[in-house]
C-alpha cells in the first residue's frame, strides 16, 4: 500500500461502527484467497488419504504399475510413477525449447526490434496466451501428431508431441515476464556497456542477461508451472498409455492427463489414487511458488 | 570489451537469430489462427450449426446450448467474483498495512494463480457438486472459476483502484468526507472504467477454460440451460468431449466449427479489451 | 468520457442478459404423453449413445417425462443401480457373480460383435487367437513377427471401465478372475469406439478393436482365428467375440422406466437407430 494512502487513512481517524463492518466485509473478501487455498488443500488431501493409507507411499508414489480394476477397485494397483515421470519429462523438454525461445523473443522485443515490430510481437504473445488449450490441443492432434508420425515412423503420439504443445502453452508466460524483467533493468547498465564500445550482442549476453538472471529464472519457473498444469492439450496428443518411458516417441501419460482419462469411471481407492495425483500436482506447484519467493528474496539482497 | 571485426560479425549473427526467434512466435500465432479459422469458419458461420441442437449419435448436430452455456458461465462467474474482487482490492489498497496479514494474502493469491486448473476442477467437484449436492451445474462451474480467476481479477481491480490519484482522496477528505464516503463516492467511480477493463481479460480465460469445468458443469446437454442449477456444457469442454468420444460421424466438422467459434469469441473479447484499455488510457 | 465507458460496459452486459432471456423464452410447447416422471440412467459408454438418443426421442413423445442419461462405464452403472442412485443401469457385459443378487432384471437391447481392425495400409489380413493375445499383451511388439512389415506395433485399446475391453480381455486375452490379463501398458487408451477407429485409421502401425457397426473403410477388419466377423457366425458362436448389450432394472420396470425400455426395444427405434451401429435384438437367436 502506498505511503500517501496510509497517511490519508491516519488523517481520517476512527471509522464508525457501520464502516467498521464494511471494512470487515472487505477483509473477508481479501481473506477468501487464504480460505480457498486451505480448502483446496484440505479437500484434495482428504480425498487422497484412503489411497495413501491403503496402498502406502511406496505402492502409490514409487511404483510404475498402474492397473486399475474398475469393478473391484481394491484388486487393482495404483502406482503413479510413470505419470510423475511423464509430467517431469514433458515439462523439462518443453523448457529446453521454450526457455531459449521465450527469452530470445523477449531480448528481441527489448533490444533488437524496431518499436512498431516490438509492439506487434508483444501483442501477438498476449494473444497467444489467450488461445484456449483445447484449440492448441486440437491443432496438435490434427497437425503435429501426423507430422511427427510421418517424420519418425512412430505413431506420432507421445512425449515429443506433448512437449511441443507445452512449448506453445508456456511461451507467452516466459516471454512476457522476461521482457518485463529486461525492461525494468536500469538503463545506465546498457549505456555504460555501449559507451565502452560493446556491441548490442555483447551487451546482451555480458551485461543484460546476467543482470536479469533472477527475473529470467522466475519467468522460466512460472512457465514450468503452466506446463505442469496443462491438461487438455497434453491429453489429446500424449497417447494416454500407462508405461514408464524415457523415449520421446513413446506414449505415456502425465499426472493431469491421467486424471481426466480415468476420473469418469473411478470409484473407491481408484478414485482416491487419482486425487493423490492431484495432490502431487498441488505440491509441485507449491514448490515452484516457494522457490520463486526464495529467488526474489535473494534478488532484493 | 571493444567491438572488433569479430564482434560486429557476431553481433549481426545474433541480431539475425533474435529476429528469427521473435518473428517465430508471431508466425506460430498466425499459423494457429489461420489454420483453425480456415478449417472451421464455414461451419461456424452456418446458422444450422451455431443455432442448432447437438446430436448424441446422428450427424448434423449444432452447438447453440454450448454457446449459451459459455456466455451464461461468464456472466455468473463475473457476477460472483467481481464484487469479491472489488471488496478485496479496496481492502488491499486502502486499508491493509504491509505486514503478516497482507503478506500471507498475497502469498495465497500467488499460489492460487499457479495451481493447475484441473486441481480447481477436482476441488469444485468435491465441494460444490458432491458435498453441497448441487450436482454438475452452471453454478458449481461458476464458483470454481470464480476462485480460479480471483488472483488475476483482483490484480487488475487493485491496479485500477491504485491508479486513482491521491489528490482525489485528499480533496474529498478535506471537504470533510469520511474515508468510507471517499471510497464510495470518489475512488470507486473514478476507478470503475479501469475495473471494467480489468474484467475483460478473465472473461477470455473463462471462455477458454476446460479442465476446471468438465467435472463441475457437465460435458453434454441437448437443451439450453436456463437455471444456474441446470447441467450445462460450455463450448471449450464440449470441444474436448466431442473429440475424445468421436461418437458422431461428423465429429471433425463439429470440433473444427466449435474451435473456430471459440477462437472468434476469444479474439473478440481480446480486441474489446484492447479497445477499452486504449480509451481508458487516453482519458 | 468516463460515463461513456460505463454505458458501453452496461450495454454489453445488457445485451448478454437480453440474449439469455430471449433464449430462455423459446421453450418447447407442452404436449401430452403417456408417461411422466424422471428416469435416471447411467453406465456403459458403449450403450450411452443409444441410451441418450432413446432418451431424446422418448422425451419428445412424452414431454412430461424426463430421462437423464450419464456414462461412467458398465461397472459404474450396475453399482449405481444397486445403490438405487439410478433406475436403469446400462451394461455392455453380463452381470458378474457378486452383482447378480437376483433382484436385477436383464433387458437385452442389442447384439454387438467386437472386430479387430488395423490400418488399411497394413498387409496383415488374418491373426490367430494366440497372435492377437501376444500382440495385445505386448509379447509381440513388431509386425514382422506376425507376417507384417518391420514396424513397431501400436495397440489401441478402450478405457478401464469399458465393457468392450472387459469382453475383449476375457475372450481374446483369456483373462479370468484368478489370472487377470491386461493389455500392454504402452497401449493408447481411448474413451470410445469412434476414437479407436479414428486412431487406427490414421496411424499406420496401429491395431485396435471396435464394435461391428463402427467398421468402415477408414480401417481394415482382420479375420480372427480364421473366421471373419459376421452376424451369422457370431450368432452361432463360431466367431467368439460377441456379446449382448443390456439395460438392467431393479425388479420388473414400471411407469416411465418401463415406457423408456419399451421404447428402446420398439421396432422403429431398433430399425432406425440400433441397426446403425449394432445388430437388432430380433435378428439374433443364440444364447
Amino acid at each position: 500500500m502506498s505511503a500517501q494512502a496510509r497517511q490519508a487513512g491516519i488523517r481520517l481517524g476512527a471509522l464508525n461502527a457501520r464502516e467498521r463492518n464494511v471494512k470487515y466485509l472487505m477483509f473477508a473478501c481479501a481473506s477468501l484467497s487464504v480460505l480457498a487455498i486451505m480448502l483446496i488443500f484440505l479437500f484434495i488431501l482428504r480425498e487422497s488419504l484412503p489411497a495413501i493409507r491403503q496402498l502406502g507411499v511406496r505402492n502409490l508414489f514409487l511404483s510404475a504399475d498402474w492397473s486399475p480394476n474398475v469393478s473391484n477397485p481394491e484388486a487393482g494397483s495404483y502406482g503413479m510413477l510413470a505419470f510423475i515421470n511423464g509430467t517431469i519429462m514433458t515439462t523439462l523438454s518443453a523448457m529446453l525449447i521454450g526457455a531459449p525461445l521465450g527469452i530470445g523473443a523477449a531480448v528481441f522485443i527489448d533490444q533488437f526490434a524496431p518499436p512498431s515490430i516490438a509492439q506487434v510481437v508483444r501483442r501477438g504473445i498476449e494473444l497467444l496466451a489467450g488461445i484456449p488449450s483445447v484449440i492448441i490441443g486440437w491443432f496438435g492432434l490434427t497437425l503435429l501428431v501426423p507430422f511427427i508420425a510421418r517424420l519418425t515412423g512412430s505413431s506420432g503420439y507421445g512425449m515429443l508431441a506433448a512437449s511441443l504443445v507445452l512449448v506453445v502453452m508456456a511461451l507467452p508466460t516466459i516471454t512476457t515476464l522476461s521482457a518485463e524483467t529486461l525492461r525494468s533493468l536500469p538503463p545506465e547498465l546498457q549505456e555504460a556497456s555501449v559507451a565502452m564500445g560493446a556491441t548490442r550482442w555483447q551487451t546482451v549476453y555480458r551485461v543484460l542477461i546476467p543482470a536479469a538472471r533472477e527475473g529470467l529464472l522466475i519467468a522460466v519457473i512460472l512457465g514450468m508451472g503452466r506446463a505442469i498444469g496443462e491438461t487438455m492439450a497434453v491429453q489429446m496428443v500424449i497417447g494416454n498409455a500407462r508405461q514408464l518411458t524415457f523415449s520421446p516417441l513413446q506414449r505415456t501419460s502425465t499426472l493431469t492427463s491421467r486424471i481426466i482419462t480415468d476420473m469418469g469411471e473411478a470409484t473407491g481407492v481408484f478414485r482416491s489414487a487419482l486425487f493423490a495425483q492431484a495432490l502431487v500436482l498441488l505440491i509441485l506447484a507449491m514448490v515452484l511458488i516457494v522457490s520463486i519467493r526464495l529467488i526474489s528474496r535473494e534478488r532484493k539482497h | 570489451m571493444s567491438a572488433g571485426k569479430d564482434g560486429r560479425r557476431s553481433d549481426r549473427i545474433a541480431a539475425g537469430v533474435f529476429w528469427v526467434l521473435g518473428m517465430a512466435t508471431v508466425a506460430l500465432l498466425l499459423f494457429i489462427i489461420v489454420e483453425i479459422l480456415a478449417r472451421g469458419l464455414l461451419t461456424a458461420l452456418n446458422p444450422k450449426f451455431f443455432l442448432g441442437k447437438p446430436e448424441a449419435m446422428k450427424a448434423g448436430g449444432g452447438i447453440l446450448p454450448m454457446i449459451v452455456s459459455t456466455l451464461y458461465l461468464v456472466v455468473l462467474t463475473i457476477a460472483i467474483s467481481l464484487p469479491i474482487s472489488i471488496g478485496a482490492a479496496i481492502y488491499m489498497s486502502e486499508f491493509a498495512r504491509r505486514g503478516r496479514v497482507s503478506g500471507s494474502i498475497r502469498f495465497c493469491l500467488d499460489s492460487l494463480s499457479t495451481l493447475p486448473s484441473i486441481v480447481f476442477g477436482l476441488f469444485g467437484m468435491t465441494l460444490f457438486v458432491i458435498y453441497f449436492r448441487w450436482g454438475m451445474c452452471l453454478l458449481a462451474g461458476a464458483c470454481t472459476l470464480a476462485i480460479l480467476n480471483l488472483p488475476i481479477l483482483l490484480r487488475g481491480t487493485e491496479e485500477a483502484i491504485r491508479l486513482v490519484p491521491n489528490t482525489y482522496r485528499e480533496a474529498s477528505m478535506s471537504l470533510g468526507a469520511s474515508k468510507w464516503t471517499t471510497i464510495r463516492k470518489v475512488v470507486l467511480p473514478t476507478a470503475m472504467p479501469g475495473i471494467m477493463t480489468a474484467t475483460i481479460l478473465p472473461i477470455g480465460r473463462i471462455m477458454g477454460e476446460s479442465a476446471a469445468i468438465i467435472y463441475t458443469t457437465g460435458l453434454f446437454v441437448r437443451n439450453i440451460p436456463l437455471n444456474p442449477l441446470d447441467t450445462a456444457a460450455p463450448l471449450a469442454g464440449y470441444i474436448w468431449y466431442a473429440q475424445s468420444e468421436a461418437l458422431v460421424n461428423d465429429y471433425r466438422r463439429i470440433v473444427d466449427g466449435g474451435a473456430a467459434l471459440l477462437l472468434i469469441m476469444v479474439l473478440a473479447v481480446y480486441f474489446l479489451a484492447r479497445y477499452l484499455g486504449k480509451r481508458y488510457q487516453q482519458k | 468520457m468516463r460515463t461513456r465507458h460505463k454505458s458501453a460496459a452496461a450495454v454489453a452486459v445488457f445485451t448478454t442478459l437480453a440474449v439469455l432471456v430471449t433464449l430462455a423464452g423459446c421453450g418447447a410447447p407442452a404436449r401430452k404423453g403417456r408417461y411422466s416422471g424422471t428416469v435416471k440412467v447411467s453406465g456403459s459408454t458403449t450403450v450411452l449413445p443409444l441410451s441418450q438418443e432413446a432418451a431424446t426421442e422418448f422425451m419428445a413423445l412424452n414431454p412430461r417425462a424426463n430421462v437423464e442419461v450419464q456414462g461412467g462405464g458398465s461397472s459404474v452403472g450396475v453399482a449405481q443401480l444397486m445403490q438405487k442412485v439410478v433406475d436403469v443401469g446400462n451394461s455392455s457385459r453380463e452381470l458378474k457373480g457378486d452383482e447378480n443378487n437376483g433382484t436385477l432384471v436383464d433387458h437385452r437391447i442389442a447384439f454387438d460383435i467386437i472386430v479387430i481392425v488395423v490400418n488399411p495400409s497394413n498387409p496383415v489380413d488374418e491373426l490367430s487367437h494366440e497372435q492377437v493375445k501376444a500382440i495385445f499383451t505386448g509379447k509381440v511388439d513388431n509386425w514382422k513377427k506376425v507376417g507384417g512389415p518391420d514396424k513397431e506395433v501400436v495397440c489401441v485399446v478402450r478405457d478401464q471401465a469399458s465393457g468392450t475391453r472387459e469382453v475383449f480381455d476375457e475372450k481374446a486375452l483369456d483373462s479370468t478372475k484368478e489370472h487377470p490379463m491386461e493389455s500392454t501398458p504402452s497401449a493408447i487408451e481411448c474413451a470410445s469406439n469412434g476414437v479407436v477407429r479414428e486412431i487406427v485409421g490414421t496411424t499406420r502401425n496401429a491395431i485396435g478393436y471396435i464394435s461391428f457397426g463402427y467398421v468402415n473403410n477408414k480401417v481394415k477388419a482382420v479375420t480372427y482365428g480364421g473366421v471373419e466377423a459376421s452376424v451369422a457366425d457370431a450368432s452361432t458362436g463360431r466367431y467368439p467375440m460377441a456379446r449382448y448389450l443390456h439395460m438392467f432394472t431393479r425388479g420388473e420396470p414400471e411407469g416411465a422406466v418401463k415406457g423408456y425400455i419399451d421404447f428402446v426395444l420398439s421396432d422403429p427405434f431398433q430399425t432406425e437407430i440400433v441397426s446403425q451401429e449394432y445388430i437388432k435384438i430380433k435378428d439374433v437367436t443364440v444364447k
